[in-house]
Formats: C-alpha cells, sequence, structure tokens
C-alpha cells in the first residue's frame, strides 16, 4: 500500500547521540496510536548534513524540515502535521549560513533564482543536434516573422520590448534596427543591390567574462536565429560572427550549427522556403580588446587594423564595406527568438522599467558558485552574491565586486543593496559592461586591482590616440608606484586628473572608459590609497614591496615572523625568541592568548590551506626560554633622570612602561587592582593564560627598571592633577573593564553578572553566587571565556548569540573548545527580558533572530523573527557583549576629553590627548580590542612621550614593512617535503580539564616545532635582499 | 556534398520535429527510462569532462544497458564545479552532480540511474563550499 507521506528521520551517529531513536520510537507509537500507520511511513536515512540541529525530520513530499526535536514534541506534531495538515512553525525554523544538502534541482537557490531566457537551452539540449534546438521552439520565431510578419512590424516589436545591448552599453536594440532598416531603405532607391550587413560580436574579451562563450557553444542556433530574423527586419544580406580564436570549441560548434542550418535551408537562398536569402560566416577575430568598440571590429573584418574611427557616420549607415550595418552582441541576439515568440509585452513584465529582460553574468573570483548566472534586471548585487553565488569562500569578508571588467568600476560591499540595472550601476560609478562579475573577499588590495586593470588596457590601447596609448601608461605607473610604497599624497590628485583627460580625449569606448577602475576604487576606497601612501600599509596583504612578508605585516608589532620561523627551522631557538623579544614584551603571553592576525594572512592558508600555526611556535619559543633559563635581555638606555607615571598594568601599560625604561626613564605604573595584568591578569581565565605565566613577564619588565604599584587607584589614593605635578609626562592605559549592559527589562536583579566582574572575581578568589543554570550572552572571546569558567565550576552553560557561527568574532579555536567541554551554543536568539520570581532571576525570554539585510559593513543585520519569543529557565545571565572604559572618577577636574563611549579622546596616532604631558592608549582609546595592539600602542605611546619630554615634535614616521636580518631557508629532503602536514596544537582531554584551571593548550615539542616552522613559505625572501631598504 | 541529400526545411516541418524530439527530450515510456546528460562546455572539457563521457559510455556498453541515454550538453553555469553531469529519470525531478570523476560517474550509474538512491555526497547542494 502506498503511504501517502514518508517522514525521514536522520539517525546518523550525531542524531542518534542527540535522542534520534527515541523520536523514532515515540514518532510510530503516536502513528500506531492515531491508525496512522498505513499513510506514514518512517523511514531511517543518513547523515543529513544537518545534524547539528538534531534530531531532525523531513516530511516527504511537502519537503518540510523539523529539527532539535524533542520526544515531548512528538504527539503535537504527529496531530497537527499528520492529522490535521497544519505544519509546525516552532519546529521548523531553519537557521541561516548553514549548508543544507538539497539533492533536487529546483530547489537549488543557484538555479532557482535564475530566470533563463538568453541561456534558455543551456545544458538541456545537444549543441550538436539541430533536432533537440527544433525541439524546445527553435526556429519557430523566425518561421513567425517570415510568414506573419512586416519587418517593421519586427522592429515595432523588438523596439516594444525595450530589448538593451547587451554588449556594454545598453543602446535600445530595436532602435538600432530602426536606424539601420531606414538607411538600407534610403540607399536602396539609389542603389538597389546595397549589402546590408548583420554582425554578431563574439570578441569576448574582459578578464573573468564568458557569457558568450558559454551561449556560442551551449546554443548557436539561437544566435543563428536570432540574426536572421535581425537581418530579415532590417535587410539584412549577409552576416558575420566574430569570434576570438581562443574560443575554438565555439567556434567549432558555430561553425557547424550555421552548417546544419544551411542543409536544412534555415540559412542561405530561399529560407523556409519563402524566398528570404541570408547567409553567415564565422570570422576569427585575433584577439584585440579594441575589437570590443564596433568601428575597429568592422575594420578587423575588413582586413585592416583594428583602429576605431570616428563617429558619425555610424555603422548603421556606413559600416562593413561602407554598407549600412548592425552590430549586437551574443546575448543580445540569443534574446532575440524568446522575445518574438513570447512578445514584447512578456519581455517588458521581467526586469526594471528603464532595463527590461534579464543579465547574463559571469561571477567569478572570490566566490562559491564561481560560474554563469542569468538574473531578471534589478536583483539586488545581495541576492547574486549570497543567494546565487552562495557567499564567500572560506568565509572571508565581502570586500566589493568589479562589473564590466575593466571598462568598469568597483561596487563595495556596502552597495550590497544595490539593485542591478544600467542605470544603478551607472549611478553607483560601475557599468553593466557585458556582465562579467567578479567578486573580491577582504584579501583584495584595491590599489593592486586598480593597477592589474591598467596594466590590462595600457597592453590593449591600440595606439591611435594619444590621451589613451600615454594616459593609460601614465596611470600605471603612477598605481605602481604607490603599490611599491612610493606614492606622494599629489599622486591622487594626478590620477583624477589623468583620467579626466583620458576619458575626455579618446574617441572610443576603451580609452573613454579606461580610468573607471580607478576612479571607482578611488571613490569608495580611497582610505587604501592614502594608507598605501601614508602609512605604508597594505590591509590586504598583497603589494609585495610594501609588505614583504603578509604575516610580519598583519602584525600590530611587526614581530619578524618570518625570521623566527626561520631561526626555529634551523633549530636555533634562542636566536629566535631574541628577535621576538626585540619588539615583544610579553612574548609568552602573546603566543598563547594572540588573536593572530599574521596567521589569517598566512600565504600557507591561502584557498582553504592551512596557515603556519605562528603563535604556537612563539609559545614553544618563549617557554624554551624559560624552561632554559635564558636571559634575552634587551638593550636599556642609561638613565635620563625623567619620570613618567603610567595609570594601569595591563598590556598597554606594561608595554609602555617597559620601553619607556628602556629609553632610560624612571617609570611607575599605578595599578588599582590588587594584581599586575590588567586583563591579562583578571580577564582571561588561567585555563588559557596560567598565573605564573604572566608574573614570569612581569617580573621581566620590573627588571628593567618599571616599578608596579599595585592596589593604588588613581582618584582615590592619588590625585590625577599630582601625577600631571610631580611627573614629565602621563599615559593613561586603563582598559576598558565595564561591562556594557544588555537593554532589556529586568537585568538589574540578582542573578544577572556581567562577564567581566565574573571573571575577575573567579580569578581573584573572590565568591561569586552561580546558580546550576547559566546563560552567556555574546558571541566573542569574554562570552566564551565566562562560559569555560562557570563550566569549570559545574554549571549548565549555554552561550546565546544572535547572529550565526559564521560570524563569531571569538577565536574559532576557543569555540571549538568550549564545544568539547559541553558548553551548548544557540545560534540567531537575543534576549528580550529577564523573567524574575522573589527579586531573582528565574529565566530569560529569548527571541529567535534571522538574518536580514547587510549593514554598511557588509554583515547580515540579525532581525528578530516576530512571535518567535519563548522562557528558558535559567538561574544565572550573564551577559558578555561588550565593555567600555571607566574612567570619570580618575581624571576629575583634568581638561581631558571623553567621546560617547566614555573613552579618552586622544590623537590616533602620537596618543597624545592635547592635555599637558598626558597621553593615552590602549582600550581605554579605542575600546575592546587585542592584546597584541594594545602592546603595540604603548610602545609608540613610549616613543612618543620620548619625543614629548624632549621637546621634539610629535609625529610619527612610517616606513615599508622589512625584516630585521636575513635568515637563510633550510633545504628540505624529498622525504620532507612529502611528508609534510600542519602540526596540531596538543591540548589536554576534556576530562582531564573538566572542573580545574589546568592549562588546555600545551606546547609543541622541538621536533613538531621544527617540522611546522620547515612548512612556512619564507615570503620575506622574495624580494632581493630581505634586507630592510631604506625609506628616504 | 552532403547538403545536396538533406531535404530543406518546410515551415510545417518545424512542428513534426518539434514533436518527435520532444518524446526524447523528456523521456516518455517505451523510450529510454534514464537519461545521463555530460556537461561539455570548455568549463567541463577542462576539467576533465571527456574522461566522464567515456566512463559512461564503456560502462553502459559493456552493462548493454538500453533504456540509459547519454547524451551531451553545454555549460550549466557552475564552471567552478565542473565536471558535472545531470541524471533524469523518468518522472523524477533531474539531479545535478559536481565535480565528477570518471570512477565518481560510475558509481553515479550505479547507485543513482540503475539503484535509484541519490549519491548525496555528490549531488550539488545549496550554499555548497
Amino acid at each position: 500500500m502506498a503511504h501517502r507521506s514518508h517522514v525521514m528521520i536522520c539517525t546518523c551517529t550525531n542524531c542518534i547521540s542527540n535522542g534520534a531513536l527515541k523520536i523514532k520510537d515515540a514518532l510510530e507509537k503516536e502513528l500506531g496510536e492515531r491508525q496512522l500507520t498505513d499513510d506514514i511511513l518512517v523511514v531511517q536515512t543518513g547523515a543529513s548534513g544537518l545534524c547539528v540541529k538534531g534530531p531532525i525530520l523531513m516530511v516527504q513530499p511537502d519537503g518540510i524540515f523539523y529539527q532539535y526535536l524533542k520526544e515531548t514534541d512528538v504527539p503535537n506534531l504527529v496531530e497537527e502535521h499528520f492529522l490535521k495538515g497544519r505544519p509546525v512553525e516552532a519546529l521548523m525554523f531553519v537557521s541561516q549560513g548553514e549548508d543544507i544538502p538539497i539533492p533536487r534541482l529546483q530547489d537549488i537557490p543557484f538555479f532557482k533564482d535564475q530566470r533563463l531566457i538568453a541561456l534558455r537551452n543551456r545544458g538541456l539540449i545537444d549543441p550538436d543536434n539541430l533536432d533537440e534546438y527544433i525541439a524546445n521552439d527553435g526556429y519557430k520565431a523566425l518561421a513567425k516573422v517570415i510568414t506573419s510578419m512586416t519587418p517593421e512590424a519586427v522592429i515595432d516589436e523588438m523596439q516594444k520590448s525595450g530589448l538593451r545591448g547587451r554588449g556594454g552599453a545598453g543602446f535600445p536594440a530595436g532602435r538600432k534596427w530602426g536606424f539601420c532598416r531606414s538607411y538600407v531603405l534610403k540607399q536602396r532607391a539609389v542603389q538597389p543591390d546595397m549589402p546590408c550587413y548583420v554582425i554578431c560580436n563574439a570578441d569576448e574579451g574582459d578578464p573573468g567574462a564568458f557569457m558568450d562563450r558559454s551561449i556560442l557553444e551551449a546554443d548557436p542556433h539561437s544566435v543563428i536565429e536570432g540574426m536572421t530574423i535581425g537581418a530579415y527586419a532590417m535587410g539584412g544580406t549577409h552576416g558575420y560572427i566574430y569570434v576570438r580564436a581562443e574560443y575554438p570549441l565555439a567556434i567549432r560548434r558555430m561553425i557547424q550549427a550555421i552548417e546544419q542550418a544551411r542543409e536544412h535551408g534555415l540559412l542561405g537562398k530561399d529560407i523556409l522556403g519563402s524566398g528570404f536569402n541570408f547567409d553567415l560566416t564565422v570570422f576569427h577575430g585575433a584577439g584585440a580588446f579594441v575589437c570590443g568598440e564596433e568601428t575597429s571590429l568592422i575594420h578587423s573584418i575588413e582586413g585592416l587594423p583594428p583602429e576605431p574611427t570616428q563617429k558619425p557616420p555610424f555603422p548603421a549607415e556606413s559600416g562593413l564595406w561602407n554598407g549600412p550595418t548592425n552590430i549586437n552582441n551574443v546575448e543580445t541576439w540569443a534574446n532575440v527568438a524568446a522575445i518574438i515568440n513570447s512578445g514584447a509585452e512578456w519581455f517588458k513584465k521581467i526586469g526594471t522599467e528603464t532595463s527590461p529582460g534579464t543579465k547574463v553574468f559571469s561571477l567569478a573570483g572570490n566566490i562559491n558558485n564561481a560560474g554563469l548566472v542569468e538574473v531578471p534586471m534589478g536583483i539586488t548585487l545581495r541576492e547574486m552574491i549570497y543567494d546565487i553565488g552562495g557567499g564567500i569562500p572560506y568565509n572571508k569578508k565581502l570586500k566589493g565586486i568589479q562589473t564590466g571588467g575593466p571598462s568598469g568600476g568597483v561596487i563595495p560591499a556596502s552597495l550590497l543593496h544595490l539593485s542591478v540595472d544600467y542605470e544603478r550601476l551607472k549611478e553607483a560609478g560601475a557599468i553593466m559592461g557585458s556582465g562579467g562579475m567578479i567578486v573580491m573577499d577582504e584579501d583584495t588590495c584595491m590599489v593592486d586591482l586598480a593597477k592589474y586593470f591598467l596594466e590590462f588596457t595600457a597592453d590593449e590601447s591600440c595606439g591611435k590616440c594619444s590621451s589613451c596609448r600615454e594616459g593609460a601608461q601614465a596611470l600605471y605607473e603612477i598605481l605602481s608606484k604607490i603599490c611599491r610604497g612610493d606614492g606622494e599624497m599629489s599622486d591622487l590628485d594626478l590620477l583624477e586628473e589623468i583620467s579626466e583627460a583620458v576619458k575626455d580625449a579618446s574617441m572610443c569606448g576603451l580609452g573613454q572608459t579606461l580610468p573607471n577602475p580607478i576612479l571607482s576604487s578611488l571613490k569608495y576606497f580611497r582610505d587604501e590609497y592614502i594608507e598605501h601612501i601614508k602609512y605604508k600599509r597594505c590591509r590586504a596583504g598583497i603589494c609585495k614591496q610594501i609588505m614583504s612578508s603578509s604575516c610580519q605585516h598583519a602584525c600590530p608589532l611587526d614581530q619578524d615572523v618570518p625570521c623566527y620561523v626561520g631561526l626555529v627551522a634551523q633549530r636555533k631557538f634562542e636566536d629566535a625568541i631574541r628577535i621576538i623579544r626585540q619588539k615583544n614584551p610579553l612574548p609568552a603571553v602573546c603566543g598563547r592568548v594572540c588573536t593572530h592576525p599574521c596567521e589569517s594572512k598566512c600565504k600557507a592558508g591561502v584557498g582553504g590551506g592551512k596557515p603556519i600555526h605562528i603563535k604556537a611556535l612563539k609559545r614553544f619559543l618563549a617557554d624554551y626560554e624559560m624552561k632554559e633559563g635564558l636571559s634575552v635581555d634587551v638593550e636599556a638606555k642609561p638613565k635620563n633622570g625623567k619620570k613618567v607615571a603610567v595609570i594601569g598594568a595591563g598590556p598597554a601599560g606594561l608595554s609602555a612602561g617597559y620601553y619607556l625604561a628602556l629609553h632610560g626613564y624612571e617609570v611607575v605604573i599605578l595599578e588599582a587592582l590588587p594584581v599586575a595584568g590588567g586583563m591579562l591578569a583578571v580577564g582571561i581565565p588561567r585555563y588559557r593564560l596560567p598565573k605564573d605565566i604572566l608574573d614570569y613577564e612581569i617580573e621581566i619588565i620590573r627588571k628593567a627598571g618599571v616599578e608596579i604599584r599595585t592596589g593604588t587607584k588613581v582618584g582615590r589614593d592619588v590625585a590625577f592633577e599630582d601625577l600631571q605635578k610631580n611627573y614629565d609626562a602621563v599615559l593613561i592605559a586603563t582598559g576598558a573593564h565595564a561591562g556594557l549592559k544588555l537593554g532589556i527589562p529586568g537585568e538589574d536583579i540578582e542573578g544577572v553578572i556581567d562577564a567581566v566582574d565574573f571573571l575577575r572575581k573567579v580569578t581573584l578568589g573572590e565568591t561569586v553566587e552561580l546558580g546550576q543554570k547559566v546563560m552567556v550572552i555574546g558571541g566573542g572571546n569574554a562570552a566564551i571565556d565566562a562560559a569555560r569558567t562557570a563550566r569549570r565550576l559545574g554549571k549548565d552553560v549555554t552561550i546565546c548569540y544572535r547572529r550565526t557561527k559564521m560570524q563569531m568574532p571569538a577565536i574559532e579555536e576557543e569555540v571549538h573548545e568550549a564545544i568539547l567541554e559541553g558548553v551548548t551554543i544557540d545560534y540567531l536568539v537575543a534576549p528580550v527580558k529577564a523573567v524574575a520570581a522573589n527579586g531573582k532571576l528565574k529565566g530569560v525570554e529569548l527571541i529567535r533572530m534571522q538574518l536580514g539585510e547587510f549593514d554598511k559593513s557588509g554583515r547580515p543585520r540579525p532581525v528578530p523573527v516576530e512571535g518567535s519569543e519563548s522562557v528558558v529557565d535559567v538561574d544565572t545571565l550573564i551577559p558578555a557583549i561588550s565593555q567600555e572604559p571607566d574612567v570619570a572618577s580618575m581624571i576629575g577636574r583634568s581638561k581631558l576629553k571623553l567621546t560617547k563611549w566614555n573613552s579618552v579622546e586622544a590623537d590616533a596616532e602620537t596618543f597624545y590627548t592635547g592635555v599637558d604631558g598626558v597621553f593615552a592608549c590602549g582600550d581605554v582609546v579605542s575600546g575592546p580590542d587585542t592584546v597584541t595592539t594594545a602592546l603595540a600602542n604603548g610602545r609608540t605611546a613610549a616613543q612618543m612621550i620620548d619625543k614629548y619630554v624632549k621637546g621634539e615634535p610629535l609625529q610619527r614616521t612610517y616606513a615599508v614593512t622589512r625584516p630585521l636580518i636575513r635568515v637563510e631557508a633550510v633545504t628540505l629532503t624529498e622525504e620532507e617535503t612529502a611528508a609534510m602536514k600542519p602540526a596540531e596544537i596538543p591540548v589536554i582531554g576534556v576530562t582531564e580539564r573538566a572542573l580545574n584551571f589546568d592549562e588546555v593548550e600545551q606546547a609543541f615539542t622541538e621536533e613538531t616545532a621544527v617540522r611546522e616552522a620547515k612548512r612556512c613559505y619564507r615570503c620575506d625572501l622574495e624580494l632581493s635582499e630581505g634586507e630592510p631598504r631604506s625609506n628616504a | 556534398m552532403r547538403s545536396t541529400n538533406i531535404a530543406k526545411l518546410k515551415i510545417e516541418d518545424l512542428e513534426k520535429i518539434a514533436r518527435r524530439m520532444k518524446k526524447v527530450i523528456h523521456l516518455r515510456e517505451g523510450e529510454a527510462k534514464a537519461k545521463i546528460i555530460v556537461h561539455m562546455g570548455t568549463c567541463g572539457i577542462a576539467a576533465g569532462a571527456r574522461a566522464v563521457m567515456t566512463a559512461l559510455v564503456e560502462a553502459i556498453e559493456k552493462q548493454d544497458l538500453s533504456d540509459v541515454l547519454v547524451t551531451i550538453s553545454s555549460c550549466a553555469g557552475l564552471c567552478g564545479q565542473e565536471p558535472m553531469i545531470t541524471v533524469a529519470i523518468q518522472d523524477q525531478p533531474p539531479v545535478r552532480y559536481v565535480n565528477m570523476t570518471a570512477a565518481k560517474a560510475l558509481e553515479v550509474l550505479e547507485k543513482h540511474v540503475l539503484g535509484g538512491r541519490i549519491v548525496e555526497a555528490y549531488a550539488l547542494a545549496a550554499n555548497n563550499k
């Protein structure tokens, strides 16, 4: 007996461990009790891929997906769904940003959201088989026009459809046909045998564009049919398909299709027995970009050099061999038959008012579903990139999209809401072009990109106009100079000036559009140009001459990563730690808690590879130093008799104090807490950073001559004004220790404790009352730290985060370990209010979120799902959303200014507050940032304070990144190369670490460290000497 | 010349061809039970579609599978995941398989076309990476 519905229950290991078998039993029991066993079949399936949401059910044929099922849900589910036919929405919520295998074609967004007109036959028919083309309405439109339409009626229909030329400029095809026909009629009045030419421009040359090739390969007859209809309408006598010789398959299929059409009387004399004559020739182009310009293309067919000529006369009047000529591109021709078959009215309903129909785009670059798509005009870039394109690979951030190839412009991620049609793209400074769409992630340098396109156009310029020929070269050279780190600010004006001149003075589209990549990137990414010029920074990690190696360039401390990794590979561990200590006063700390921006830019990690474990190598070296009792002192200058007070003994204060002491200053650090280290001591839990490690490093700073007075609160124990009086300079580095409130009703009751307070109390050994059910709100490192700490205290912990895992800012490894330790993470959920009973927290009302439109930062904004509220029993709520500084009581009546985020106002480059001798740096200025940034800030503040005290101008100098020394690469044996694989950071077992604060991550062994170091590509050696270059 | 042997089409012939061909294209009773389309655009060929095609044709010949049709078509749009094949079984929605090799294609032939079970591991998935 046939069942009316199948319930597919996933019984993979994961789902079984989540109770899938119990659900299955409950389902069968419930179905039995309700006599539904004959109607509904329960089927066990393998892993669905979504088993993190298990147990899960799929009801077929409805395709409804239920997740996170509990046994108690089953009776209601059976009653509602199978008896009453009402799917249970509460159980259906599907998180976005997860992989959902959907093997059925029509459900896959890549195909579902496309609308195929020009590509109507792609992937469906055999392009070599004329009969298959005919089966899908092929040549029906041609038959229709020659039997029932006058040429004028055809042109009228095309004009009404509003089809715009798909080659780039977007001129209405029907009008172009009309012009051509009127010239044909006029000239034939004088010369009756005047030929008229119909040309298909298939000279596709944009980097990253392959729409035309695909149409020619997939459906050659659609182009033949479109051209033949065009010839009928305009009076065309012969046609040319101008294809690049580099498209051999397209050429072969096209030639074969023309032969078939000719054999079957669809081309040549007396087409379909109607008396109408028209034939086609395939012309092999040599591949010159300038042939995209119609007059150049015409000259190329004539056997002349492919250079443009002045218009007018337009080709419609005098084109190929001086005959009236019409040129449209491949995609335009492929649309014609569909418009004739279904009518202009039908076509106009698709797309936007000014840009009817669809457009074919080639999605290329940093996109998961690279390929060819045809979508209705007016679709948003977000739909293109995320729904159809499947988003950006490797969880990288989208930076921008280049449309229109080298003639187009770049659109920044902040304009993802832009709907794609001719007008909108132009307004944004880009063009539709022929439909190339290059998607670029955060690792793309916009200056380098502009340089790439200019190199292309400078090479492709035909040379006829000096503005284009010389201008492109000049622009390219300026961009190269900026990419080398030799740019000047005046170069930006020069780029704009030359760009405008090239646009104005060049005859054809090539020259008129070649400055677009520069102008649009200057418009949206000017910051990146300025960073290259002023700060010698390439944030993408691309411009070699500026960054040397991307790891070192990405490190706020400018750590000479390739040097020390190279030395580890040579087993010169002591030399290696000396290199690190030159620029980092806390290597053992950084080797444990750094967020390692170096690794995210490591070239070994490009394209899904594993970056070198730079952080772990640093830790290995720091531990080596401790174990071997090495004394790695950095040379100090003699005492200069000047005194500096530093407020706050966190990483910024410690770093500043250390470098000031090395400069010869007498330094006192005043710390309100009973311990030194700031967040390192009371924010980061001991299982990540043991106390003895921190103490060891602070001791080295003390030995350098820094006095640290703990338990001394400025504003209570010492007056801020007294510090100003008694010291030559004061540095405020008190960090950001005040947790932000959630801003929900009821959060001020007993049972709610902020993450920072909670972590501090636990590390300082103070008592914290925690209930059994703990909920942490947030997705950053503080949230994970608080959750793992509470777990170690034996509590049941759930983290609620309002976005998805992909957007979680916490360090990935930490999230992974937290889950292993039994922390539950619930994504796309946010607290609405705290529920109290008897003045104590009893529960939290949560609301489900879904990812909505993208915000300015290019991230999808979480928006609440109405009606999805539910209350969860919670004993303790720990908000961990962010922190801000709390300095009001400290600074007293001084003239210091605070921002609206309660941070201290200070110059972003020099950290000077503008108030006599007072500097401020670290989180107290920037808000919560990383340890490494705080250390770097402290070091810079020390340099600036030194200048201030000496009366020198407060100015920073910036240089390109170079390694300290040249370290030779090790030679690898063949066996070593073959056995090369990324090392794993050793961790202690989950049971061993439960309920204690023992350090989780362990150091590499010497062997592992050396092996891992040998994986390094040593990008620093790509520059000639590897030596520092003078930056004069 | 070959062209002289082929009858020139008249308008009414188009309709006849269309009717005849639709049967093949849309798999009806009595015709092939299943159709495997190998996507042979430049992207597919460059990624190795020929080896996939050859393997399928040879296997079908060897096993004498008269009701399985192998045909070619062009790029299906997902050039980044070529070679691709589409399996269309009578009365079922077509399934597209990505990143094919000869071995994987034979597995699809055996498990899906002959066995009736979609090989999910190779099937195109939403948001696939």
